[in-house]
């Protein structure tokens, strides 16, 4: 299931929320040696971690297996502010268009072999389903243009903000990726499950 | 050789996207890259090795190369023995053949497979390996006798091979309603609703009844499987049967 996390439920995932700001240091400090994140206490946390991220945990029985975040593109995020250069015309930016990061899956859950595992579908589904019910039109990316055939084959539809740029040694590629309920369908047929992965909010039965 | 444009790359993807069979891809991928001495397009996933000939070929996605080539190719096996396609399983970005020569020279094998494709004037090429959703590695070859790109665009070309080889996937996965082909009048009256127009406004243009409109817009909406007028127009615009 993945599990949604937001200023207003946090309080009943304090425990999962630390075991996502390790998961996060363990991907992409010590994997993926992204070492300007790095921090003494062994959690990934920056500066877009604010209440307004919107933060999908994978969750089974009880540990934190996977990870995505959404930003805002009304507010400073990761192409605004730090690889603004891999866009070259009008960033796109509305409440109908958020960016996902960090994308991270615990080592333990790498399917072997197959190039995109079923915790990284279960999550991008979420967000789907999250985004199909809040207005949400489409993703802003940055992805190694390789993935880019990912994005493509799940029925998104990708559109390039700017030609790929080397970013520490990888052609790295900004693009939008516009989903619709068709895309929705596709990852449910690729993940051969057609049922919904968020979790049930229970946010107005405890109100 | 001047890098490509942004504008102009975007513009060439959205020619791809329009395009409804993978003769259609060849040809427009052909004709754009022509100015870089690029003569000849190959797609396909790598077949795993004992595949017999006849397998092969629904690994091909595209093909231009000479007929006597492909067919020399298929029936000596050289799929097996092409330094080019061995390396996309070892290498994740965009190289030239001319890079496997140093490989090529303790495996005369690979290196007459070379030599027999310079010979169809298939001299020069640049493969972009690819990994599907599945985890299949697939590959991207463009050629001819000579390619004059710079090494500074080959991410650019990466990008086009990419999205190209995901088009190719949709068009042999698509199904037929996928492929649904509107009447030009139906075209004409979901391009006029893409455009914000009302069912009088668009009977005015067009020269026929709000009633005849109606008729248009609903059999559209029943052909692209949908059953409002915002979600037709959504598919037609990224199906690019109205623009």
């Amino acid at each position: 299931m993945i599990h949604i996390v937001t200023p207003a439920n946090e309080f009943r995932y304090r425990e999962e929320m630390e075991q996502v700001w390790r998961l996060r240091h363990e991907v992409f400090v010590k994997e993926k040696g992204w070492i300007d994140l790095d921090r003494p206490d062994g959690r990934e946390i920056d500066r877009f971690d604010t209440p307004h991220a919107i933060h999908f945990l994978a969750i089974e029985a009880g540990r934190v297996i996977g990870y995505s975040r959404l930003l805002p593109t009304t507010r400073p995020h990761l192409l605004s502010d730090v690889m603004p250069q891999l866009c070259e015309g009008e960033r796109p930016s509305g409440h109908d268009t958020w960016e996902w990061t960090r994308q991270a899956v615990a080592r333990s859950h790498r399917a072997r072999g197959k190039a995109v595992n079923p915790v990284s579908l279960a999550l991008l589904t979420g967000i789907v389903e999250w985004g199909m019910a809040h207005g949400v039109r489409q993703l802003v990316l940055q992805m190694p243009t390789l993935y880019l055939l990912h994005v493509v084959q799940l029925h998104f539809r990708a559109r390039p903000l700017g030609l790929p740029q080397a970013i520490s040694g990888e052609d790295i590629i900004a693009t939008t990726a516009e989903f619709d309920e068709r895309t929705l369908a596709r990852l449910r047929a690729v993940r051969r499950d057609a049922a919904p992965v968020l979790a049930p909010s229970y946010t107005y039965i405890a109100a | 050789m001047t890098r490509k444009s942004l504008d102009q790359t975007l513009s060439f993807l959205r020619s791809l996207d329009r395009t409804a069979s993978a003769d259609d891809v060849a040809r427009l991928l052909v004709t754009e890259l022509a100015d870089l001495g690029v003569t000849h397009v190959m797609a396909g996933t790598v077949p795993t090795r004992g595949t017999p000939s006849r397998q092969q070929n629904a690994h091909v996605f595209l093909n231009t190369f000479p007929t006597d080539w492909g067919r020399r190719y298929l029936a000596r096996g050289y799929a097996f023995k092409d330094p080019t396609v061995r390396r996309l399983s070892t290498h994740q970005g965009p190289f030239a053949w001319g890079e496997t020569r140093a490989t090529c020279r303790d495996d005369p094998e690979g290196q007459r497979v070379m030599d027999e494709a310079a010979d169809f004037r298939l001299r020069d090429g640049i493969t972009i390996p690819l990994v599907t959703l599945d985890g299949e590695v697939a590959g991207f070859s463009v050629s001819g006798e000579h390619l004059g790109f710079d090494p500074a665009e080959r991410p650019t070309l990466q990008l086009i091979a990419t999205y190209a080889f995901g088009h190719l996937l949709r068009l042999r996965g698509s199904d037929k309603a996928e492929r649904a082909k509107l009447a030009p009048r139906e075209r004409e009256a979901l391009q006029w609703a893409a455009e914000g127009k009302t069912d009088w406004e668009i009977g005015e243009v067009m020269g026929i009844s709000t009633h005849g409109v109606d008729f248009h817009l609903r059999s559209a909406r029943s052909k692209l499987g949908t059953t409002n007028r915002t979600q037709a127009v959504a598919i037609a615009l990224r199906r690019g049967l109205i623009i």
